[in-house]
């Protein structure tokens, strides 16, 4: 097991070749979905190994665990290497991203009928650079990994996506292209600024960057975050592009491609930039605070249930943002310890409510909240599944949302005690959830148009749904699983940020 | 010692002048197909002999007397410029039926010559030979662009390219007098280096201004760029893929070779300031990139919206000459400008593979469907499976898409400027890399999730093309997976800084 992380890239990438070939050479669309589910869960067993290892034993403060290190390009003054490692931050997202691999597979089943064996082998090709851009120390492999996910993304909502797939699809590659190209400019910048002339981040960390070159950078990168997490006013692809995708390119798209800002903010904005980060972290916060309030606002007007989810992203990827500058500003490790325990939660709650909206939409016909109405008569499966995803996005007790939003907010207060009015946050998403919930599941369809969907949703989808919740539950017993590995990355951007102290 | 540059020229002689007979051997049926089978055989063996040289003569070496210099930049550009005239060969054989059936013997003679013009401008090491082979290579092209003689478009991007192409032909020679006339010679080496040292003199920043123009032509960089779009839309499509991936390539190594070469001072006025040949290239590499993408977003024909990427293609190439020029006054530079000109050259023959890919598709397109205006592309992908596959991998190539080979040499070319006075100019170019995807994304849409307008059913693809297309995807993939020994190879062709 010496390539954990080679393997983790290349098992899915294989998949999704051998998804396509087995499928069309033979046996048909039929045996599609268990290929790609059995590659799919290699993966999630290499990435559960990867994880409890991260656990078991924690790479100190400014360590990797797993690294490899092939040179790509290796010319007279001119080098990248695929430099992959392990941490507190990338592990978790590792793991969560091998889940959703697995479950959204097992959601396509009933979700997707036609072209399977295109669309299961993109879902995995999504999945193996997913996989690479977490697991990548190198600027360079990282962006490649984060554009390479989204040429298949592309593909799976132009053509499994709903009636303004077309659209949403230009939309979703020309924002999230240009967004990362802008990002790439602050990554190349730092080539030739600093005497290291390398992309492996953490040999530029080490060297430091120069004071001069950490302020342009740092916009250049947040740019690219900013469109991709997405934050205010940042966003106007996100809900286009959530709403027209097809349920199970939701899980990844809103449960993972997020995670990569999020993933990047932390591992390269705090790290290489500290100086500019700390002196203008009180901007970010602003941008996170707004972002906040404005998807929760946003999505209690909305009448689309996957474009509610949308504007709820919005709002809980604010929160990571708030987290992770917080800790910049106070030094104290909540922040980024809550913002990565919230990107792991996000991730699955989020992926459950898309994966329920997928099924409302097929039992249903709709997914708008007006038309639908009584789901808890005629759907009581259904509905119950809903309103469990719903108060796991709300952060309610039991799930482990809720510990990392108030981890957020502690941190958050501890940097700025007017940040507290961030606690209105959970509790505008509490009530637009609720109310969305009476419209759907008690309330008759306004003027009573739809009288109801074929049937409820089948066990074995539930099942699927089901398995989002656990690890949500566990995870609120067993957080320190996340942040005990989570407190050495939260340390480096302390340090870093509070004196400049490389490890 | 073998000379295997006389080789390769004698067998493109061969095959230029023994094309046309075989008007009278091969039938009334198609009398242009064993010309054909000529042509690419000449064409076979100059490639070969040509790696050859490549692979036998590692350090520079004159041939011909000095008139002829066999060096790495000279070997790449061979290479390239003969396996794209190989390719747009091959592709013929199926792509021009419409012509005059007749004429085709002379069609592969025409492309033969035009490959001996565009191998002697690479190895070029004297301004005479090297006005003397850009001749060689563009007066067939005017020949070529208006081949399909019968339709007006090709007329007239036939008399435009030939007008537009004398002028600039005018120029060059121009500025090669004033060249001789300022440094009594006309080796490129001796001009390039005593032009250097005789800047006091206005008119050596004349000289340099009238060869940057007149190559400039060629390179299709704005505002120079009028002829391209109509003489690729109007020539036959395998002649706009030699347009956009073999003799815009001549102007390139002319211009390494003349302008990029003058090291001790590169101002052009002889107070220095703001007028100095990387200013001058940047403003150039700038206008071109933009004015390139804007346009190409408003197309509504591909072989145009194609012109108008390859002319932004030539920007983003551009900004590796600047660096380079710079570095040849500014030794704190000189890494930089290796990665840059590195990445210049390898965005060439990206480039070339990319765009004749892109062209040849679309020329395939055109002759199955009749036109070429983007709606006949809508839903390609399920009449034209191979041919859209082709042309969407081109097409996130040409806009930078990771882990395709335009990635790789747009990067070089990015971080060898973002820090020194041009870094706006890696803004620049990102940010039309952005734009870019505005026209190649709506493309791909239009193949593959668009339904097909009016007739829905499969179109047949000829083999020879899948094969030609399949050649060109795996090098698309393969340079972009594998890209270390095609950077090694033209960072190995990056002529030394200082040494003219």
């Amino acid at each position: 097991m010496a390539d954990v992380l080679s393997l983790l890239i290349l098992v899915p990438l294989a998949g999704s070749g051998a998804t396509y070939t087995l499928s069309s050479l033979g046996g048909g669309r039929r045996w599609s979905s268990y290929i790609a589910a059995a590659f799919a869960l290699a993966t999630l067993f290499l990435a559960g190994y990867a994880f409890w290892s991260v656990y078991s034993a924690t790479p100190a403060v400014g360590q990797y665990a797993f690294t490899e290190d092939h040179p790509w390009i290796a010319v007279p003054g001119f080098g990248v290497d695929i430099l992959l490692g392990l941490d507190g931050l990338s592990a978790p997202l590792v793991f969560v991203a091998s889940i959703l691999g697995v479950l959204s597979i097992l959601s396509a089943r009933s979700l997707i009928d036609k072209r399977e064996p295109a669309f299961y082998a993109l879902l995995l090709l999504a999945e193996a650079s997913i996989m690479g851009a977490f697991a990548s120390l190198n600027l360079v492999v990282f962006y490649l990994f984060w554009e390479l996910t989204l040429v298949p993304v592309f593909f799976l909502i132009g053509v499994w996506g709903g009636d303004r797939r077309r659209y949403a699809a230009l939309k979703f590659i020309i924002f999230t292209f240009a967004g990362s190209a802008v990002m790439l400019l602050g990554f190349l910048a730092l080539y030739f600024g600093v005497s290291a002339n390398t992309f492996d981040i953490p040999s530029l960390v080490a060297m430091g960057v120069p004071a001069g070159l950490q302020y342009l950078p740092l916009l250049a990168v947040f740019v690219g975050f900013a469109v991709e997490l997405p934050v205010f006013p940042f966003h106007s692809w996100q809900p286009d592009a959530y709403e027209q995708a097809p349920a199970p390119v939701n899980v990844l798209l809103s449960g993972l491609l997020p995670k990569f800002a999020g993933y990047a903010l932390i591992r390269i904005g705090l790290s290489l930039f500290p100086q500019a980060a700390s002196q203008y972290a009180w901007a970010f916060i602003v941008v996170a605070v707004v972002s906040m309030f404005f998807g929760a606002v946003v999505a209690l007007l909305q009448s689309d249930l996957k474009r509610m989810f949308a504007y709820t992203s919005i709002s809980h990827m604010g929160f990571v943002l708030f987290g992770c500058f917080a800790t910049v500003v106070s030094g104290n490790p909540l922040g980024i310890e809550g913002a990565i325990l919230l990107m792991f939660t996000h991730a699955l709650a989020t992926g459950a409510l898309f994966t329920v909206s997928g099924f409302v939409e097929k039992q249903s016909g709709t997914r708008k909240i007006p038309l639908l109405g009584s789901m808890g008569q005629w759907a009581p499966l259904t509905a119950g599944l809903l309103a469990v995803a719903s108060s796991a996005a709300m952060g309610i007790p039991p799930f482990a949302s809720f510990l990392a939003e108030l981890m957020v907010i502690s941190g958050g207060i501890s940097a700025y005690a007017v940040a507290a009015v961030t606690v209105l946050v959970p509790v505008i998403t509490g009530g637009y959830f609720l109310w969305m919930l009476k419209r759907v599941v008690i309330d008759p369809p306004a003027g009573g148009a739809s009288t109801g969907g074929s049937g409820d949703i089948s066990r074995g989808d539930a099942a699927v749904i089901i398995a989002y919740f656990v690890p949500l539950i566990l995870l609120t017993a067993f957080s320190f699983l996340i942040l005990s590995p989570a407190a050495p990355v939260a340390q480096l951007a302390i340090n870093l940020a509070h004196g400049g102290i490389a490890p | 010692m073998t000379d295997y540059i006389l080789v390769a020229v004698a067998a493109l002689v061969a095959g230029a002048l023994g094309a046309p007979f075989l008007q009278f051997v091969g039938g009334k049926k198609d009398p242009g197909r064993y010309a054909g089978y000529v042509a690419v055989a000449a064409l076979l063996a100059a490639i070969a002999a040509t790696a050859l040289n490549s692979a036998t003569k590692t350090s520079t070496s004159p041939a011909f007397g000095a008139l002829l210099s066999s060096n790495a930049l000279g070997n790449l550009f061979a290479l390239l410029t003969l396996s794209v005239t190989l390719f747009v060969a091959v592709a013929s054989f199926t792509l021009v039926r419409q012509g005059s059936a007749a004429n085709s013997p002379l069609y592969y003679s025409l492309l033969s010559f035009a490959a001996l013009g565009m191998l002697l401008i690479s190895y070029a090491a004297d301004l005479l030979v090297l006005f003397v082979a850009w001749e060689l290579m563009s007066i067939p092209t005017y020949a070529l662009a208006g081949f399909l003689k019968k339709e007006e478009a090709s007329n007239e991007a036939a008399v435009k390219y030939a007008v537009l192409g004398a002028l600039s032909s005018a120029i060059i020679l121009y500025a090669i007098s004033l060249t001789y006339g300022l440094t009594g010679t006309t080796s490129i080496t001796g001009a390039a280096s005593s032009l250097g040292s005789q800047l006091s003199d206005p008119v050596a920043g004349l000289a340099i201004l009238l060869f940057i123009v007149g190559f400039g032509f060629k390179m299709s960089l704005v505002p120079f760029h009028m002829w391209a779009p109509d003489a690729y839309e109007g020539a036959p499509t395998p002649i706009a893929a030699l347009f956009a991936a073999g003799t815009k390539k001549a102007g390139f190594v002319a211009t390494i070779r003349v302008v990029l070469a003058i090291s001790t001072v590169y101002s052009l006025t002889p107070q220095g300031g703001l007028f100095t040949i990387p200013n001058v290239l940047a403003v150039l590499a700038l206008a071109t990139m933009t004015v390139g993408n804007l346009a190409a977003l408003t197309q509504k024909s591909m072989t145009r919206l194609l012109a108008y990427s390859s002319i932004a293609q030539a920007g983003y190439i551009l900004i590796g000459f600047v660096i380079y020029s710079y570095g040849q006054g500014n030794p704190a530079f000189a890494q930089q400008a290796q990665v840059g000109m590195t990445g210049a050259l390898f965005h060439i023959i990206n480039h070339s593979v990319m765009k004749g890919a892109a062209f040849l598709g679309a020329g395939l397109v055109i002759l199955k469907l009749g036109n070429g205006n983007l709606d006949s592309f809508d839903g390609l992908a399920r009449r034209m499976p191979v041919t859209a596959f082709t042309l969407a991998v081109s097409f996130l190539a040409l806009a930078g898409v990771p882990p395709l080979s335009g990635f790789w040499s747009k990067l070089l070319l990015f971080t060898s400027v973002l820090n020194g006075p041009y870094a706006w100019l890696a803004v620049a170019g990102v940010l039309n890399s952005a734009l870019s995807m505005g026209y190649y994304g709506w493309a791909v849409k239009r193949m593959y999730f668009d339904e097909p307008g009016g007739d829905s059913s499969p179109v047949g693809e000829p083999a020879s093309m899948v094969v030609v297309f399949g050649v060109l995807v795996a090098l698309i993939v393969a340079f972009g997976l594998l890209p270390g020994p095609v950077i090694s190879f033209a960072q190995n062709a990056v002529p030394p800084l200082g040494v003219p």
